[in-house]
């Protein structure tokens, strides 16, 4: 390992003292950073900044003050890499000054120098892979910005019966209501709920189960939220009771729920009528209008994929739904879906996958015919020999009715009620900004 | 390069003779009659109405699966094809990144820039998805049918048809979603 010259950003530790701006030290460390301004608690780590990316995509090397900062870290968790009995792990994580998520490379249970220094290039390379080149064509990100990368102590979710990893929102971002919504995992690591892999449990699961950390969290959403004036996500893991946060994210929320954020925060005056107005592009607007689930009596979950809310009689077979739909509606569930169910995909009204996430096949396929979809619901499984499926302990035979929400990916037995009147926070939203548009009075 | 009429009806679904003959890059009249003779056969059937068209019997499809395993191991192709689906793989992802950047596209009725970028990145996606396809082609030519699928579906949606992107039958993602199958298919590999 070369040290770098003086021209680029020294390598950081993560502090509160750590000022620099996103474009600098990447969005994720300027957030943890400002969450440790807040007293809210982060592993230790380091950072190397965005400038140390260029350089090292040019010329292989990596920054001034690296050997350092390793030491660094070392010292504040009192364990070594390379230590045979209890060896100091960190996680390598990509953050450019705008967020990219998933679009880059992470690297976590790093145990030696030499592993290090290669994930730290691995990571600083997933700048220019194809997809994170796409990502930032498609959203108008320049291509010479670069990713910082955050070295930090692992903290582990899965370490006994106390140590817990998740998602929270500090309001509900389906619906923006005021309360704190999110998804935790038992005895598994983050990136299981990250990704989307099965099996996570409500946020109410915490309470239960670690009633502490679940406060913790639940005051940190609030601090987030106060600083940001805006509703926030964090990653968060509980190790051995303990809360760590490991990146937050403001705002993100989408349709009717960011159009309720918007207006909720207004009316609690933590924003002026303004900014939220500011804050609701058209796009919000539209999908504000498209039609979602009223009722709370929920069979299943899994990831709207295509918006819209569609009933129908279960059809287990592409055939079977293209038969099927001459008598009415049908929904098509399937473990997932190939070329051979783009008729019966044509034939139902809404569809319902097992696997796949928001921009699988079946996604894009529903999208490009209109048909409302779910995707990715783990808890079902679908016996296509007996014309059935099963959902945790129920057993639905083929031709009962459900209805699915594409834009929640929620899934209900039975015709369910959906919202068609306009939603009443948007209709607020559009009186401040018709009064922001009429001409002054003289 | 013309493609069995059988496989590739396998790796479309349902579907009627012109968008066959299309996929097979053989004439229409000729996939008609060759569809008839399978249909004798056991191994295709029409099913009528709206959603119905030509499509597989479970024997077909056991014998499509069984030809198409003969096939490979007489080309002596299997590393090859397998190396080809890997770098597909990687590039799978990316395709429905860009299938989903345009259906959800900020300007429903057009931001004329946005649009620009996004063929853009399908233009460049689709030249790395031909060194893969060509090289697959090397292997069992009947694949290069899908380099010519996919270009007229990019040229057209270049020229305006932006159906031809995610929409149609025939669209950028539909023969995607074939050449995905097909590989799957031509691997026997279970989804």
């Amino acid at each position: 390992m070369h040290a770098g010259d003086s021209a680029v950003t020294p390598v950081r530790p993560l502090s509160p003292d750590l000022r620099e701006p996103p474009a600098v030290i990447g969005a994720k460390a300027h957030g943890l950073a400002v969450m440790m301004r807040l007293a809210l608690p982060v592993p230790p780590g380091f950072v190397l900044g965005t400038d140390a990316c260029r350089e090292s995509l040019r010329d292989g090397r990596l920054p001034a003050g690296f050997g350092d900062a390793l030491r660094g870290l070392e010292s504040a968790t009192g364990r070594v890499l390379g230590d045979a009995e209890r060896p100091l792990l960190v996680s390598v994580r990509s953050g450019a000054a705008v967020s990219m998520p998933g679009m880059m490379t992470t690297v976590l249970d790093v145990d030696r120098t030499s592993v290090l220094v290669d994930a730290v290039r691995t990571v600083f390379g997933s700048w220019h892979s194809p997809r994170a080149t796409t990502y930032r064509e498609i959203h108008g990100i320049p291509h010479d910005g670069g990713t910082a990368v955050i070295v930090q102590a692992m903290v582990s979710g899965h370490r006994d019966r106390h140590s817990a990893a998740g998602v929270a929102f500090s309001r509900d971002p389906r619906s923006g209501a005021p309360q704190p919504f999110g998804e935790v995992v038992f005895g598994r690591s983050g990136d299981a709920v990250v990704s989307g892999r099965a099996g996570t449990l409500p946020l109410a699961a915490l309470a239960e189960r670690i009633p502490g950390a679940a406060e913790a969290l639940a005051a940190a959403l609030d601090r987030l939220e106060r600083h940001y004036r805006d509703a926030c996500q964090v990653e968060f893991t509980v190790e051995s009771g303990r809360l760590w946060l490991l990146q937050v994210r403001p705002g993100g929320y989408t349709g009717r729920a960011a159009v309720r954020v918007a207006v909720d925060l207004a009316e609690e005056q933590l924003i002026d009528r303004d900014t939220a107005l500011d804050r609701i592009t058209p796009a919000a607007v539209r999908a504000a209008r498209v039609p979602r689930l009223t009722g709370t009596a929920v069979l299943t979950r899994g990831q709207g994929a295509s918006p819209g809310v569609a009933s129908g009689r279960i059809a287990v077979t592409a055939d079977r739904a293209a038969v099927m739909a001459a008598d009415g509606p049908v929904i098509l569930v399937r473990p997932h879906t190939s070329p051979l169910d783009m008729h019966g995909l044509a034939a139902a009204a809404g569809v319902l996958t097992v696997l796949g996430g928001p921009a699988c096949h079946a996604a894009v396929v529903a999208r490009s015919m209109g048909r409302p979809a779910v995707v990715g619901a783990g808890a079902v499984t679908v016996d296509e020999a007996a014309g059935r499926i099963r959902v945790g302990e129920r057993v639905l035979p083929e031709g009962t009715v459900i209805t699915v929400d594409g834009t929640g990916g929620e899934v209900v037995l039975g015709h369910a009620e959906a919202t068609t009147a306009e939603d009443p926070h948007l209709t607020r939203l559009l009186e401040w900004d018709r009064v922001r548009r009429a001409p002054p009075r003289s | 390069m013309s493609v069995p009429v059988l496989h590739a009806l396998r790796c479309m679904g349902f579907a009627e003779p012109p968008r066959i003959a299309g996929a097979c890059g053989a004439p229409e009249a000729e996939v008609e009659s060759q569809l008839i003779d399978l249909a004798v056969a056991g191994l295709v059937t029409r099913t009528p109405g709206g959603f119905g068209g030509w499509g597989l019997t479970g024997a077909g499809k056991r014998e499509d699966a069984r030809r198409v395993h003969a096939e490979v191991e007489a080309a002596g192709a299997r590393a090859a094809l397998t190396a080809g689906y890997q770098r597909f793989l990687v590039l799978n992802p990316e395709l429905l990144d860009l299938c989903s950047a345009w259906h959800l596209r900020p300007g429903a009725a057009g931001d004329a820039g946005y649009d620009a970028r996004v063929i853009g990145r399908f233009a460049d996606l689709d030249r790395r998805a031909a060194a893969v396809c060509r090289d697959l082609s090397a292997a069992l030519p009947r694949f290069a049918t899908y380099r010519v699928r996919l270009g007229d579906a990019l040229a057209r949606a270049q020229g305006g048809e932006v159906e031809h992107l995610t929409d149609s039958m025939t669209s950028y993602h539909s023969v995607w979603f074939q050449w995905h199958e097909d590989l799957l298919c031509t691997l026997g590999i279970p989804r």
